[in-house]
């Protein structure tokens, strides 16, 4: 089987001024990244995951061992192009405003004129930055400055996309969504190598995982597997009567095992984004003036994003999911969000991740979901998606689009 | 080619919002004008516009190589030292496009800088002589004048017009010899920018005379009856030698005579002008005015005694000061067909000295081959051809340098190579050891350099001499192609097998 990323033997030695062996950066470590997976290298601090990235990409120079990335050298252009990566900090130049920075890297794919302009506004739209695109990226937050990032390493509509922490310094929302994206371009078909040591995040999006420690892999396997207590089992219910649960315990009793019955805790992050959409739909009228502003911004924006998202991905997953988010639909039984479209990425956020009454599941099936998703047939992965965009007349699907686009553009400009 | 483009006008970005470029193009549009009109000179026109096309190119050329140093190093070295390189060398670009394009660019952004300063430098050249009136429409104005009132004082005399009439009248009307006096002042005036200045001329300096059989021969005698000073060398000795024979050669006591010979003498028009220039130095150091007779011609005709095809031209006795330099204008005719050409000096008994004409600048022939503008044209090309040199130069430290080494770098090969006439003639003046040493280690390496005291522009437009197409050609291919491209395949050479990830502190 050819894998996305492998590495052989990699090694690499960080020597002091005198040429003596100093520090194993990475040590010994074969690592194998399938096609259209989610992988995760996780590790603490210095264990060697950017130094890796950083000689996939020929960045570093490795001491012994090799690379191999999408079957070639991750040095060369023609491998380049299809590989999309965003480093540890988004490092930009502070010069260039938002879309000047989105135009430069475009030009180094020798995306055509037109092409490219379509996909900087559709990139733009997707990390919420349309409003600031014409200011200089060295006037940006840390969280701003990670879009641009992540924006610039999805313009040449990548087969492997490398993400170096990708959600350092966005706030919950921003993760949020680029944990949804990550899922949805793995959906399409793409590998996404990725390393953190947030692990909420790595849990949440994975297919495997590799732990570093020291510059050598300490454990290695699907999330799930890795995860699963298989000695236990939870049933997760509705609201039912203590007579029930009494019952409920004499059984498992029979079973010669112990029982314990809580009610189910929300995630943070769910409760976060619901107050924050609380928050938001409240202020929307006197917006400008209330702390949760920016934010607000961003997310009043994500709408059309949501709507390119779920476009990318309905453009290569069947013609019968193109409407919904497919994660949407497995967990939001309730599909509001579908019948109210301009409510924006929020309100779906919510809903996909709230459990609703009676589903307790709902955080289990997040997590899992991409595990045991099939895969989609090579030809649709091979579909340039974002080059369909730009032709929606061509799209089975285009007389949807353009009203759709009419009615973004409208609310842009609303907006703005 | 697209990602070099990119990276280019990315650099010009870069360079224009960094502000530096703006902080130099505003020191020049102050200066420039103001230089214009500060700049006197010795006081004459031609002094004043002398002054103002040395000085105004002179500082563009430093400030727009200081510019070129800043811009190419820091180019590189902030892209690698805040890491944005990251996301540039992982895009499908390879890493000589990467280096080509920050070239590409900083040539770019010279070449608009150096057109724009250079054209403020020429307009305000040009129009200098307009400023201060003195053109040819205002000298047919006066002339006019002259003629105007000529004819009336003729018709209030009731005499026609001759030229035994003319001068009677101007000896008698000072009105009228006022006018003429101004007549040809002006005219002298408007003869010397046009001459001397607004003009591309061909230099022709005579043969130095064969002497090393005469200093070999006074260097043995010396040596034999140990008159040698001790702690001179032998190459020294032989020079200072070598000087004082060719020295005696130019100088003439009084009543004697030197004659100049000259070969291959082509002027572009034969009806145009000839110029000998001249400096004197004396024995006598309390005469300050030397009295002299020249001619000039195929001096061949005289001596054989056959029919002269061209003709010889004197002057009459003439006064001129000491150390300066001084032109006599001859018509070009005096040239023969075979491109032979004789000047010949008297030092008339007047004079109670010895004159001398200095090694350098004693003597030399003048004849226009160009025109000032392509002349300029050329000069302008030579200082873009040491700012291509310099980005290559500042790329090459950025691979290698963090930034404020990497200028630093670069300033110390600026001034070595601006300086590098005055460096290599110093290894010179060392003692006979030391010049081993240095001959095999230092001087090489400075010979690396381009010499831009060398080809300085202003050393061609301020006495207005021809810099050739053929010698810029040279230059190009010296500075740029050889040296600038040397530099440029060390850093594509380094830049490529750079760890760039690497931290360095």
């Amino acid at each position: 089987m050819q894998y996305a990323v492998e590495t052989f033997s990699l090694t690499k030695i960080f020597s002091d001024w005198w040429g003596r062996d100093k520090i194993y950066a990475v040590d010994d470590l074969n690592l194998q990244v399938r096609g259209n997976e989610v992988f995760g290298l996780l590790g603490p601090n210095g264990s060697g995951k950017t130094t890796t990235l950083k000689m996939l990409l020929g960045l570093l120079h490795p001491t012994k061992g090799r690379t191999l990335v999408l079957g070639g050298d991750g040095s060369d252009p023609k491998i380049n192009a299809r590989i999309g990566f965003l480093p540890e900090e988004s490092y930009l130049y502070r010069y260039l405003t938002a879309r000047e920075t989105l135009d430069f890297y475009g030009r180094l794919f020798a995306l055509p004129a037109e092409v490219r302009k379509l996909r900087i506004e559709a990139l733009l739209d997707m990390v919420g930055l349309k409003a600031v695109a014409n200011r200089p990226v060295g006037t940006f937050s840390k969280g701003m400055a990670r879009r641009i990032g992540l924006a610039q390493a999805l313009i040449n509509d990548p087969e492997l996309l490398i993400l170096d922490e990708p959600t350092t310094g966005l706030d919950p929302i921003g993760t949020r969504q680029i944990k949804d994206l990550i899922l949805k371009l793995a959906q399409r078909g793409k590998t996404v190598l990725l390393c953190s040591h947030l692990l909420a995040d790595v849990e949440d999006v994975c297919d495997r995982i590799s732990i570093l420690y020291g510059g050598k892999i300490q454990a290695e396997g699907k999330v799930r597997e890795l995860l699963q207590q298989t000695g236990k089992r939870q049933i997760t219910t509705g609201a039912i009567s203590d007579t029930a649960v009494e019952k409920i315990k004499q059984i498992v009793q029979q079973e010669d095992t112990d029982c314990e019955v809580t009610s189910p805790m929300d995630k943070l992050e769910t409760f976060f984004i619901r107050t924050i959409t609380a928050a938001q739909e409240q202020a929307q009228p006197i917006s400008g003036a209330v702390s949760t502003t920016r934010i607000g911004d961003f997310l009043a924006r994500e709408m059309p994003a949501e709507r390119i998202l779920d476009k990318l991905v309905a453009a290569s997953v069947s013609r019968e999911t193109t409407p919904e988010s497919p994660l949407t639909d497995q967990v939001a039984p309730v599909q509001e969000a579908e019948s109210k479209p301009d409510e924006g990425l929020l309100s779906q956020l919510t809903q996909s991740a709230e459990p609703a009454p009676g589903e307790t599941g709902a955080r289990e099936d997040i997590k899992t979901e991409p595990v045991e998703r099939a895969e989609p047939p090579p030809e649709q992965i091979k579909k340039r998606i974002l080059d369909e965009l730009t032709h929606p007349s061509i799209t089975p699907d285009g007389a949807q689009d353009q009203a759709e686009q009419d009615k973004s553009q409208t609310g842009d400009s609303a907006n703005a | 080619m697209h990602s070099v483009w990119a990276v280019a006008t990315n650099t010009i970005r870069q360079a224009l919002r960094m502000k530096t470029p703006t902080a130099f193009v505003v020191l020049l549009l102050i200066l420039l004008p103001v230089m214009g009109i500060s700049a006197t000179g010795d006081g004459t026109l031609k002094g004043r516009l002398q002054t103002f096309v040395s000085y105004g190119l002179s500082l563009t050329s430093i400030l727009l190589s200081l510019l070129t140093i800043i811009v190419s190093a820091y180019s590189l070295t902030s892209d690698i030292q805040q890491k944005q390189i990251y996301t540039v060398v992982t895009k499908p670009i390879r890493r000589a496009q990467l280096l080509l394009g920050k070239l590409l660019g900083v040539i770019l952004l010279n070449v608009v800088l150096l057109v724009l300063f250079s054209a403020i430098i020429y307009g305000i050249t040009v129009y200098t002589p307009r400023y201060f009136n003195v053109t040819e429409a205002e000298l047919s104005k006066l002339k006019t004048r002259y003629a105007q009132a000529l004819e009336d004082e003729l018709q209030k005399s009731g005499a026609s017009y001759s030229e035994q009439s003319e001068a009677q009248l101007l000896q008698s009307n000072a009105e009228l010899y006022h006018l003429r006096v101004a007549v040809s002042d002006f005219e002298a005036r408007l003869a010397q920018i046009n001459n001397e200045f607004f003009t591309a001329r061909t230099s022709i300096v005579p043969v130095e005379a064969d002497v090393d059989q005469e200093v070999k021969e006074i260097y043995q005698k010396r040596k034999e009856s140990g008159q040698l000073p001790e702690d001179m060398s032998v190459s020294e000795i032989m020079k200072e030698l070598t000087g004082i024979k060719r020295l005696e050669k130019r100088a003439a006591g009084v009543g004697h005579q030197l004659l100049w010979e000259f070969h291959d003498v082509k002027p572009r028009d034969p009806n145009a002008s000839l110029f000998v220039r001249f400096k004197y130095d004396v024995s006598n150091p309390s005469v300050s005015q030397v009295y002299s007779q020249w001619f000039i011609g195929d001096y061949r005709q005289i001596r054989y005694g056959t029919e002269p095809k061209t003709a010889i031209y004197e002057t009459p006795v003439r006064s001129d000061p000491v150390r300066t330099a001084r032109e006599l204008e001859f018509p070009a005719d005096a040239v023969a067909e075979d491109g032979y050409l004789a000047v010949g000096f008297t030092n008339v008994p007047l004079n109670d000295t010895v004159v001398i004409f200095p090694l350098e600048d004693g003597l030399e022939v003048l004849y226009k081959a160009d025109t000032f503008t392509a002349n300029f044209l050329r000069a302008v090309l030579l200082i873009l051809f040491r700012l291509i040199f310099l980005a290559c130069l500042g790329l090459l430290a950025g691979t290698f340098l963090s930034f404020p080494v990497a200028i630093l770098f670069c300033l110390v090969v600026f001034l070595t190579a601006t300086f590098s006439g005055f460096v290599l003639e110093s290894f010179d003046s060392l003692g006979e050891n030391l010049i081993g040493v240095y001959s095999y280690t230092v001087r090489p390496v400075i010979q690396l350099l381009p010499q831009f005291d060398k080809f300085n522009p202003t050393k061609f437009l301020v006495p207005a001499r021809l810099l050739s197409w053929a010698l810029t050609a040279k230059v190009a291919a010296l500075v740029v192609a050889v040296k600038g491209l040397l530099l440029l395949l060390l850093s594509l050479l380094i830049f490529n097998f750079k760890e760039i990830a690497k931290i360095t502190v």
